[in-house]
């Protein structure tokens, strides 16, 4: 746990340095706002319509696969570490996961979960 | 069994659980058909060249082909018991009976909806998918002896019963019901869980065997000291509480009425059938094996839940005009009477416990296979379903025969003497009352004569009472003719030949007690 402490000790300096960087802008820069300046930026025109939008399911999907094959390699760490010790059995129980998961890929593959047209 | 000690050199290897994979083979077969089913289905369903094909009936048999095949593989599997994969699971003659009942269940709860499925358009193979995996789940949570494996089991069902609650995309009320049981589902696996937890962290142990040796009377003493015993008790009321909230028990209830009204119909008729078997089934292995010490705690609390569950059950559905609303609050009720079987503690509560179970399921499978017929309203020419009780209106002269088939399953569910359901109430009160338990018996006696009252209401709109619009139903589906049918005779018939299926229960209830 004590190598640790270093990186808390990184974390709050990057922390610190950020925040001085974005305050001396603060504190340096000229600051004059006016309507003009504040509005939305929509490629120099008014803004055509309502903000709102319909927002693509696809996204969705994106990150439920991100989550799921994330998980699939927090299951891969131990594994790939302990190989050697737990010897075929060990290996081809981790096929049995990784087939079993490689089914539900093919599944949301065939399915077109992953076409962006 | 195997341990560290045993194996200096520890190392995993296929011999030691060579045999271990025998005991689960049925569920391996399942799992593996599963998966071939669900690849074979997406390609299929997506393939151009075959026009994109429905293959929700394709996928349906050969499902129901998969649960026959397996049920083949689970009754002639000769290795029938023990404790395997590092005491995870066990296979002895509970777990066998409950698994043929669910087996049972979830083939005649698909069979009854195949056509219902068609009709309405729920296209998406992928039901029958989700139905075959909550299966397989159940049978895993059926043979689980361990925390740690028995949750898993719960939440992989749970998991797929949400998809199912909320699978009619376009229905506002299906996503509804999936989002209600999805939240509350959740949470009631949060409370099992801190309930695990805490047991895990009062005594070191995940096992329900080793937990049952440790609570007996010379154990409390010597391993556990007063406070911990206290913290044990805690854990074990947050199990009961999150197992309640699975069973649909009162005070945990709320969500049911929802969800069974909101999800399709068929789904409704699996959600009804086969979580409770599989919840009761480790209830049955907790308790009773690991908490059996413990007993004057949770006795208290399921006595409450029963009663609260028998006279909720007869009074709120006394307003429904519903008819999903109505079962649903009649299987809250029935809960309660479930639990009259495991609060005795004795033999003859976990029998009365199973054959009601037994015929619970049967009547249910029944009822639904009824309540899922198309039906035709006049001058509307499209399919349309019974939603309110009173589209059953004059069924007695449109269908005689259907009509009387649920007119006796009414009566039957009521508990009307000659019929199945009345010897399963009956021997539940009889075990409550050589237990003791005179007032668990003396209200269920009186909400069932309560509950009587809209059972046979359902049967007086069939009979007796004219309707404005017409409805004419269409033809019953074969498959669930054939369902009905059998579940018909067993209703009516039980009474002539009522002794192998005591026999069976009072076996299975025999060998936990052991």
């Amino acid at each position: 746990m004590v190598e640790y402490v270093s990186v808390f000790i990184y974390f709050i300096i990057g922390l610190s340095l950020a925040l001085i960087i974005l305050g001396l802008s603060f504190v340096f820069a000229t600051r004059k706002a006016d309507p003009e300046k504040i509005s939305a930026y929509e490629c120099g025109f008014d803004p055509f319509d309502d903000a709102r939008s319909r927002f693509d399911v696809q996204f969705y999907l994106v990150a439920i696969l991100f989550i799921i094959f994330d998980l699939e390699v927090t299951f891969l760490f131990p594994w790939a570490l302990t190989l050697n010790k737990v010897g075929f059995f060990g290996f081809w129980s981790m096929m049995a996961f990784l087939a079993i998961l490689t089914i539900g890929f093919v599944y949301e593959w065939r399915k077109g979960a992953l076409d962006w047209s | 069994m195997h341990s560290n000690q045993l194996f200096p050199n520890f190392e995993f290897n296929t011999v030691l659980f060579e045999n271990d994979f025998k005991g689960i083979f049925a569920e391996l077969f399942l799992v593996y058909s599963i998966l071939l089913l669900l690849v074979y289905g997406v390609i299929l369903s997506t393939s151009k060249e075959k026009k994109y094909p429905l293959l929700i009936g394709n996928i349906g048999w050969l499902g129901l082909l998969s649960l026959f095949l397996t049920f083949i593989l689970l009754i002639k599997n000769p290795y029938s018991h023990g404790l395997i994969f590092y005491n995870t699971l066990i296979i002895d003659q509970e777990t066998q009976f409950f698994k043929i009942i669910a087996l049972g269940g979830s083939f005649f709860s698909i069979l009854i909806s195949l056509d219902y499925m068609k009709k309405e358009g729920l296209n998406g193979f992928e039901i029958i998918i989700l139905t075959l995996l909550s299966t397989s789940s159940i049978l895993f949570l059926i043979s689980s002896a361990d925390f740690i494996s028995m949750y898993l089991a719960i939440e992989f069902q749970s998991l797929c019963f949400y998809v199912m609650a909320g699978s009619k995309r376009d229905s506002e009320f299906s996503t509804e019901a999936g989002l209600k049981y999805f939240l509350l589902g959740a949470f009631s696996s949060g409370l099992l869980l801190f309930g695990c937890s805490l047991i895990y962290g009062f005594t070191g142990i995940t096992s329900f065997t080793e937990l049952g040796k440790l609570f007996t009377p010379g154990g409390q003493e010597v391993v556990t000291g007063l406070y911990s015993l206290r913290g044990c008790e805690l854990g074990m009321i947050f199990i009961l509480v999150g197992l309640l909230f699975k069973l649909t028990a009162v005070p945990f209830h709320m969500y049911a009425p929802d969800v069974y009204e909101g999800a399709p119909t068929s789904i409704t008729a699996f959600f009804s059938i086969t979580p409770k078997i599989s919840i009761l089934a480790v209830f049955i292995r907790i308790f009773f094996e690991g908490f059996y010490d413990l007993m004057i705690d949770w006795q208290t609390i399921l006595i409450f839940s029963s009663l609260a569950s028998m006279i909720l059950g007869a009074v709120a559905a006394l307003s429904q005009n519903k008819i999903k609303r109505l079962l649903a609050y009649s299987s809250i009720g029935h809960v309660g009477y479930l639990l009259v079987g495991l609060c005795c503690g004795t033999i003859e509560g976990i029998q009365g416990l199973l054959i009601y179970l037994v015929v619970y399921v049967l009547m249910t499978i029944n009822i639904f296979g009824i309540i899922l017929f198309p039906l035709r309203r006049e001058f509307i020419n499209s399919v349309q379903r019974i939603k309110y009780t009173t589209d059953l209106g004059m069924m007695a002269k449109t269908n005689p025969v259907v009509a009387f088939t649920l007119t006796v399953s009414m009566f039957s569910i009521a508990g009307i003497p000659p019929l199945a359901g009345f010897y399963s109430k009956a021997f539940l009160f009889f075990a409550a009352l050589s237990s003791n338990l005179y007032l668990l018996a003396v209200i269920g006696v009186l909400t069932s004569v309560v509950s009587c009252f809209y059972y046979i209401r359902v049967v007086k709109i069939m009979y007796f009472e004219n309707p404005k619009n017409w409805l004419s139903f269409s033809q019953i589906p074969k498959e669930s003719s054939l369902v009905v049918g059998i579940s018909f005779f067993f209703i009516l018939f039980f009474v002539f030949y009522p002794s192998p299926l005591y026999l069976a229960t009072h076996k299975v209830a025999l060998f936990l007690s052991l």
